[in-house]
C-alpha cells in the first residue's frame, strides 16, 4: 500500500509541476503550448544522458532545466507576434519532431531501446518523494511570486488584450518569451523527475497525453490559479492513473483498449471542462478594481 | 410593398445595462423617420435593436402585422427588413457583384416556385433597377467591395440591401465618413429610394441631410425621446442645441 | 532527367494527399476563425469508417467510400453541434483546446474499436504502370484522379454556388451576413460537412497508398498545417498550392533526409515561413473594413 501511495504522490507532484508550468505559460500569459510533452521529454533525455556520463545527478538536473528553458524561449520566438494558433502548431511541431528524433537517432537517444539505469539525485523512496514535493512547492512558490509581481500583471494584461499584444513594443514581447522560457524550464523539472523516478525512459513514454493532462489540470483548476491547478492535477491523476489498476478487474477489455478508453475520457473531460467550467474550481488572484460601465452611443 | 414599423416602450442595451429607455415611435408604411441626437444618445443601439442585433429588455416591436421583438436578425431580414450598418457594411473580399447577389439570395435563395431561369431573370431585373439608382458602381461589379472609395462603398452597401426588395430600409448614419459633396449626392439617392415607396428608418448625425429626406423626426437624448415632430418643424423651428445639450451654446451661428 | 520527373510526380502525389485536409483546415479556419487540431483525427476516423464498410461489411470500395464520406461529413457536423457550438462565443484558444479534446476522442475511439495493428482495405493489388518513363502505380493514379476531382468540386461550390457565397460572406463579415439573412449555423454545418468529407477522402487515399493505423492522421497534422499556412490562411484554395509546394519539397528532401522525417521538413518550412512571411506565399493583408 505504501508503495502505491508513494507512486501516486510522486506522479501527482510531477503532474502538478507540469500543470503549473502550463499555468504560467497559458493561464497567466495566454500562450498556448501544445508541445508541452516535447519539453518534458527533452528534459528527461538530457537528464538521463548527462547523468549517464557519470556527472552528479544534480548537475544533470540543472542541465535539463536550463536547456529546456532555452528551448522554450527559442520556440516561442518563432511565432512571437502572431496569433495563438501559430504558437500552438509551432510548439506541437517542435514536440513531434523531437519525438521523431528520439525514436530514430539511436546514437543520441538509443532509440526504442531507451536509456536504463538512470541515477536518482537522492537514494531511497522517502527522500525521493521529499525531493518531488519540495520541487512542487518551490515551483508553486515561484509562480505565486511571479503572479503577484509587476511581471505577472503585465503578462495578464497582454493575455486579456491581444490587440495590445500585437502592437506592443519589443520590451514587452521579450517578457512573453521570458515567461514562456521559465514555464518550459519548470516543465523540465517535471521531465527530469520523471526520468529519475522511472529510472528508465524510451520514446513511447512521451506523447500528447502528457500535454492533455496538463491542460486538464489548468482548465479544471482555473486558469491563473496555482492552488486550483495543483488540486485538479491531483484529482486528474488519481482518477486516471487509478484506472491502470482496474486492468485486473475489467477482464473483458484489453490493456490497449483501457489505455484508449483513458484517453477518450481525458478528451471528453477536456471538452466538458471547457464548456461547463470555464472558470475552474478556484478563482484567479486578481487585484480588485472598480471600473465604471462603458457608455454606448 | 412597404410596411409600417411600430415601436412601443422599447428598452434595450448591453450586458444588462439599458442604453435606450422606453422609446416609442411609429413610421407609417412608405414614410420616413430620422432619429437625431448627440453622440452617445443611444441612436445606434436603438437601430440595432430594431434590426435584431441587440435584444429588447422591455417593450415591443411590430413590422406590418408581425411582432418581431423575439426574432433574430436573419428572421427579421426574411420578413422584409434591410439593414445598412455604418461600418463594415460590405463584404470586403467579395466582389460588388457577389455582394449584390447575397442581398438577393437572402430571400430568394432556393427560388421556391420559380424555375432557375425565372429566378435568374428576376434577379437580373432587380439588379438593373438597383444599379439604375447607383450607376457609379455599375462598372465596378468585379471589384472587391473593400477596394471601393468611401462613397462608392456606401452605395454598394445600400444597393446590396435593396436587392432584398425590402419593405423597411434601416440606415445607420449614411453620411458617416463621406465628404459633404458625396454625402449630399448619397442623400439624393436616398430620396430616390424613398420615391419607390419603401418605409425608411434612419439615424443621422447630419441633421440637415437626415431631415431633408424624412417626413418625421425624433430627437433622442440619453436614450430617451425628447421630441417627436415633423421633419419640417425640427429643421426650422425647434431649438435643437437646447434639446441636444440642455442649454444654448455659447457660440451662435 | 527521369529521376527528377519521378520525384516531381511523387511530390505532386504526396502533395495532393496533404492538399485535401489542408483545404478542409483552411475552410473551417476562414469560416470559423479557429485552427482545427482534430483534422488529423478526422482523417483517421474517416479512413476507418470506409474500412468498416469495406472490410467489415464486405462492400466494394466505391460504395464504402461514398458511405464513409457521408458518415465522415456527418460526424464532423455532429462534433460541431456538440462541442464547438456551445463554445462559439468563446476565445479562439478555447476552441483550439477543445479541438485537441476532439482529436483525442476520435483517434482513441478508432483505437478502442479497431486496435493498434495496421490494417488495409480489401482491394486487389495491381502491378504498377509505366507512363512516359515514369513509374506510376494504381494508387497514385487514384490519388491524382480523386484528389483533383475533390478539390475541383469544392472549388466550384465555394466560388459559384449560393452556399459558397454564404460561406465566404460569413468568413468575411459575420455580423453583416446575419443582417443579410444568412443563418450562420447552417452555413457552419455545411462547412464542417465539406471538411469532414475532404478529410475522409484523404484518409482513404492514404489508406490505399499505404495502410491504416490509428496514428495515420496525427502523423499528417504538421504537414497539413504547414501547407495551409504556406498557402496563406486567408484564401482557402491557396492551401492546395501550399500542399503541392510542400509535397515536392518533401520529396526532394528524401534525396538527403530519411522519409520518416517528412514532418521535420514540414516543420522546418513552417518555421522559416513564420519568421519571414507568415501570411503565406499567396496571402495578402486581408481587407478588413
Amino acid at each position: 500500500m505504501t508503495s502505491y501511495l508513494f507512486s501516486i504522490l510522486v506522479l501527482v507532484s510531477i503532474a502538478g509541476i507540469a500543470a503549473l508550468a502550463l499555468n504560467l505559460q497559458w493561464g497567466l500569459t495566454g500562450m498556448v503550448n501544445f508541445g508541452l510533452f516535447g519539453f518534458y521529454m527533452l528534459a528527461a533525455y538530457v537528464y538521463a544522458q548527462v547523468a549517464a556520463t557519470g556527472a552528479s545527478p544534480w548537475l544533470a538536473l540543472a542541465a535539463a532545466i536550463a536547456l529546456t528553458g532555452v528551448a522554450g524561449a527559442l520556440t516561442s520566438l518563432i511565432s512571437l507576434r502572431l496569433a495563438d494558433d501559430y504558437l500552438a502548431i509551432v510548439t506541437l511541431g517542435f514536440a513531434e519532431c523531437l519525438r521523431l528524433v528520439a525514436i530514430h537517432e539511436e546514437w543520441l537517444t538509443r532509440g526504442s531501446l531507451g536509456i536504463a539505469n538512470i541515477v536518482r539525485p537522492v537514494a531511497g523512496d522517502g527522500a525521493f518523494l521529499a525531493l518531488c514535493l519540495v520541487a512542487l512547492l518551490l515551483s508553486f512558490g515561484l509562480l505565486e511570486v511571479i503572479a503577484r509581481a509587476p511581471l505577472g500583471r503585465a503578462a495578464r494584461a497582454l493575455r486579456d488584450d491581444p490587440l495590445v499584444a500585437a502592437t506592443t513594443g519589443k520590451d514587452v514581447m521579450w517578457l512573453r518569451v521570458k515567461l514562456f522560457g521559465i514555464g518550459a524550464a519548470i516543465t523540465g523539472v517535471a521531465g527530469a523527475l520523471h526520468a529519475s523516478y522511472y529510472q528508465y525512459i524510451d520514446p513511447t513514454q512521451f506523447g500528447p497525453i502528457i500535454t492533455a493532462y496538463a491542460f486538464m489540470g489548468v482548465i479544471i483548476g482555473g486558469r491563473g490559479s496555482n492552488r486550483g491547478v495543483i488540486v485538479s492535477a491531483f484529482t486528474v491523476i488519481l482518477l486516471l492513473e487509478g484506472t491502470r489498476f482496474l486492468n485486473d478487474h475489467v477482464g473483458w477489455l484489453t490493456p490497449a483498449q483501457l489505455a484508449a478508453l483513458r484517453l477518450i475520457l481525458i478528451g471528453v473531460g477536456l471538452i466538458l471542462a471547457l464548456i461547463y467550467r470555464p472558470q475552474g474550481l478556484v478563482p484567479e488572484y486578481r487585484l480588485k478594481v472598480r471600473v465604471p460601465a462603458p457608455v454606448e452611443g | 410593398m412597404s410596411a409600417p414599423l411600430i415601436l412601443q416602450g422599447v428598452t434595450a442595451g448591453y450586458h444588462g445595462k439599458a442604453i435606450v429607455h422606453d422609446v416609442s415611435l411609429e413610421v407609417p408604411a412608405g414614410g420616413a423617420l430620422t432619429v437625431i441626437g448627440p453622440n452617445g444618445s443611444g441612436k445606434s443601439t436603438l437601430l440595432k435593436s430594431v434590426v435584431g442585433l441587440v435584444s429588447l429588455m422591455a417593450g415591443s416591436m411590430r413590422l406590418g402585422e408581425r411582432e418581431i421583438d423575439r426574432l433574430d436578425a436573419p428572421a427579421r431580414t426574411r420578413l422584409g427588413l434591410a439593414y445598412v450598418p455604418q461600418e463594415r457594411n460590405v463584404f470586403p473580399n467579395l466582389s460588388v457583384a457577389d455582394n449584390l447577389r447575397l442581398g438577393w439570395e437572402t430571400l430568394h435563395g432556393r427560388g421556391g416556385a420559380l424555375s432557375r431561369a425565372q429566378g435568374r431573370a428576376r434577379e437580373s431585373a432587380r439588379r438593373d433597377e438597383v444599379l439604375a439608382l447607383f450607376p457609379e458602381i455599375a462598372d465596378r461589379l468585379a471589384t472587391p467591395a473593400g477596394l471601393l472609395s468611401g462613397g462608392q462603398r456606401q452605395m454598394a452597401a445600400m444597393a446590396s440591401a435593396l436587392m432584398q426588395g425590402p419593405s423597411l430600409l434601416v440606415l445607420d448614419e449614411p453620411s458617416a465618413g463621406l465628404s459633404p459633396r458625396n454625402a449630399s449626392l448619397l442623400f439624393d439617392r436616398i430620396a430616390d429610394i424613398r420615391a419607390t415607396g419603401i418605409t425608411l428608418l434612419m439615424i443621422e448625425q447630419n441633421v440637415q441631410l437626415g431631415l431633408r429626406v424624412a417626413d418625421h423626426g425624433v430627437v433622442l437624448v440619453n436614450g430617451e425621446v425628447r421630441l417627436r415632430a415633423s421633419a419640417d418643424h425640427l429643421l426650422h423651428h425647434a431649438d435643437l442645441p437646447a434639446l441636444f445639450f440642455g442649454h444654448a451654446p455659447a457660440l451662435s451661428s | 532527367m527521369i529521376d527528377t520527373l519521378q520525384i516531381l510526380f511523387n511530390g505532386v502525389v504526396s502533395g495532393l494527399l496533404v492538399a485535401l485536409p489542408a483545404l478542409a483546415l483552411a475552410l473551417t479556419f476562414s469560416v470559423l476563425r479557429f485552427a482545427n487540431f482534430a483534422i488529423g483525427a478526422m482523417l483517421t476516423a474517416g479512413a476507418y469508417a470506409i474500412y468498416a464498410f469495406n472490410a467489415g461489411l464486405g462492400w466494394p470500395l466505391l460504395p464504402s467510400a461514398l458511405a464513409g464520406i457521408v458518415l465522415g461529413g456527418g460526424v464532423a457536423m455532429l462534433v460541431d453541434r456538440l462541442v464547438y457550438r456551445p463554445l462559439r462565443e468563446r476565445s479562439p484558444v478555447t476552441l483550439l483546446v477543445a479541438s485537441m479534446g476532439v482529436a483525442f476522442v476520435l483517434e482513441n475511439l478508432v483505437r478502442f474499436v479497431a486496435g493498434n495493428a495496421p490494417v488495409g482495405y480489401a482491394v486487389d493489388p495491381a502491378r504498377p504502370l509505366r507512363f512516359a518513363g515514369l513509374r506510376v502505380n494504381h494508387e497514385q493514379l487514384l490519388i491524382v484522379g480523386i484528389g483533383i476531382a475533390s478539390l475541383a468540386l469544392v472549388w466550384i461550390v465555394f466560388r459559384f454556388t449560393a452556399l459558397g457565397r454564404a460561406m465566404r460572406a460569413v468568413a468575411d463579415n459575420a455580423p453583416l451576413a446575419a443582417a443579410r439573412g444568412i443563418v450562420a449555423n447552417r452555413v457552419i454545418g455545411a462547412t464542417w460537412f465539406i471538411a469532414g468529407a475532404l478529410a475522409t477522402t484523404a484518409g482513404m487515399l492514404i489508406g490505399l497508398d499505404s495502410t491504416l493505423d490509428p496514428q495515420m492522421g496525427w502523423n499528417y497534422v504538421i504537414q497539413v498545417f504547414a501547407a495551409a499556412i504556406l498557402g496563406g490562411i486567408s484564401h482557402p484554395m491557396a492551401a492546395v498550392a501550399g500542399a503541392l509546394v510542400l509535397g515536392v519539397s518533401a520529396e526532394l528532401s528524401t534525396l538527403v533526409i530519411a522519409p520518416h522525417y517528412r514532418p521535420l521538413v514540414a516543420f522546418a518550412v513552417l518555421t522559416v515561413l513564420l519568421l519571414i512571411r507568415p501570411w503565406g506565399i499567396f496571402g495578402t493583408a486581408r481587407l478588413a473594413k
